[in-house]
């Protein structure tokens, strides 16, 4: 599903957080969102994802506006995941469960995908007793379950050990490869945008201020802009 | 001491001699407190939650209203809600005063701020991630509205109990709205005011065993139920 921004701009206190005239992103692309701190990653992601309202310009998807169907076939995993108070195969049956699907169904389902992300142990676990890298695999697993055509993804492995994130990162790519949806990924990594994405947009002060391949961003044409973010660590 | 050790014996005495007038006192204290905890909390569970995750002009102010009136004292509101109930009050037709409906109505005026400012501390904090969380699972309003009650039922029921536990503590407001009238509008608290005033101290007491006891009972029940779910 192809998203195209046409002028949004997003403020808080008078003073504009994101500014973009036009943009798209096209179906079958997995971006990576990159940027430093305060940069508008986060508020243009959750403006996609229909959660932050009162913003101006407009969204379209696959050139129509945000609407139920879209809801439905949209999903956001957050950085600190909200789980829902019960076991963690309930989280991930509850996509499920809203859209009306059968018991049978549900448990075919969630059944391969707790045997794919390989959380059988913990599939009766609550949710509230599981580790951070658990969590985040649970709402992936989560997200996955009734197969989003855009996904998006808000910084999904900061602050998680290096096993989970390597799980994650193979669980992603799996999912790319086998739907080709559209997937946005906020991400402060460039080494897993470079290993992940095959589209970067780079943010600054609220605009994107580069978009191409990763090795059109990161190689030797690079706006000297970004180098500068690089070369003192700030992404 | 001593009036300690008796009002012991007195509240078991109280409890095993089945007495039928202290009985209905019970009855009628049970009766006004959850009617009134009841109606309080429909009105106060979905106010408490709408203002917890909507944002409008004048919302601040709400809730300052909202926090001052939890802690409005109870003989405030009993004298306001009885001038309102005079014969030739505003609501007088209705003749309430001195009615256990008055009395229902007074708790329900003391418990629904309380309830609702519970209820909105709860969802504030959690109800944005609740809510973002449905809709990027492709939740409608209506399943919305659900995840938010299972998700903050914790936060609900503690409203609730502290609702009811105020309820059922409190004696101004229906001492006033209520007169204590024996075999009418007798409760166990202001029959423990009652008899202060008589110098039955070890009665008053006895009588203040069996109020807490009966409010042990219900919020074990209801703790029970809210960790069966």
């Amino acid at each position: 599903m192809n998203i195209t921004i046409d002028s949004i701009t997003k403020k808080y206190n008078n003073k504009a957080v994101l500014d973009i005239p036009q943009m798209e992103f096209q179906e079958g692309q997995l971006w990576g969102i990159l940027g430093p701190n305060g940069s508008g990653k986060t508020t243009l992601v959750r403006i996609i994802a229909g959660i932050l309202d009162s913003c101006s310009g407009n969204v379209l998807y696959q050139g129509e506006e945000y609407s139920d169907s879209i809801k439905m076939a949209m999903t956001l995993v957050f950085q600190r995941p909200y789980l829902i108070r019960s076991t963690v195969y309930e989280n991930i049956a509850y996509p499920l469960r809203l859209r009306g699907v059968s018991e049978q169904e549900i448990s075919t389902r969630v059944d391969d995908l707790i045997e794919s992300f390989n959380i059988q142990s913990i599939q009766e676990q609550k949710a509230w007793t599981l580790s951070g890298g658990e969590a985040q695999k649970v709402a992936l697993a989560r997200a996955l379950v009734f197969k989003p055509r855009i996904l998006i993804l808000d910084e999904p492995t900061s602050n998680i050990d290096p096993e989970s994130i390597m799980q994650l990162e193979e669980k992603i790519l799996d999912y790319y490869r086998k739907e080709k949806p559209t997937i946005l990924m906020v991400t402060h990594n460039i080494q897993q945008a470079k290993r992940l994405c095959n589209r970067i947009a780079f943010m600054n002060e609220g605009k994107i201020i580069d978009s191409g391949s990763p090795s059109d961003i990161f190689g030797s044409g690079a706006m000297p802009k970004i180098e500068e973010f690089i070369k003192k660590g700030l992404i | 001491m001593d009036n300690f050790v008796s009002g012991f014996q007195d509240a078991i005495q109280l409890i095993i001699s089945l007495d039928p007038e202290f009985f209905e006192i019970v009855r009628l204290s049970m009766v006004v407190s959850l009617t009134a905890t009841f109606l309080a909390a429909i009105v106060a569970i979905p106010f408490g939650t709408w203002l917890g995750i909507k944002d409008f002009p004048g919302k601040r102010l709400l809730v300052r209203i909202i926090y001052t009136l939890m802690s409005m004292p109870p003989v405030v509101i009993g004298l306001v809600l009885f001038l309102l109930f005079l014969r030739n009050g505003p609501l007088g037709e209705f003749r309430l005063n001195f009615t256990a409906t008055a009395m229902i109505i007074a708790q329900f005026v003391l418990v629904t701020p309380i309830i609702t400012g519970v209820v909105f501390n709860g969802t504030k904090e959690r109800g944005p991630d609740i809510q973002a969380l449905a809709r990027t699972m492709g939740a409608s309003p209506t399943q919305t509205v659900w995840l938010l009650i299972k998700e903050l039922r914790i936060n609900i029921l503690s409203a609730v109990v502290t609702g009811y536990g105020r309820a059922m503590s409190e004696v101004g407001a229906v001492m006033v709205v209520g007169g204590n009238i024996k075999g009418h509008t007798r409760i166990m608290t202001t029959t423990i005011a009652m008899l202060r005033n008589m110098g039955e101290y070890s009665l008053a007491i006895a009588t203040g065993i069996v109020l807490l006891l009966i409010s042990f009972l219900i919020n074990s029940l209801l703790y029970h139920w809210q960790q069966e779910r």
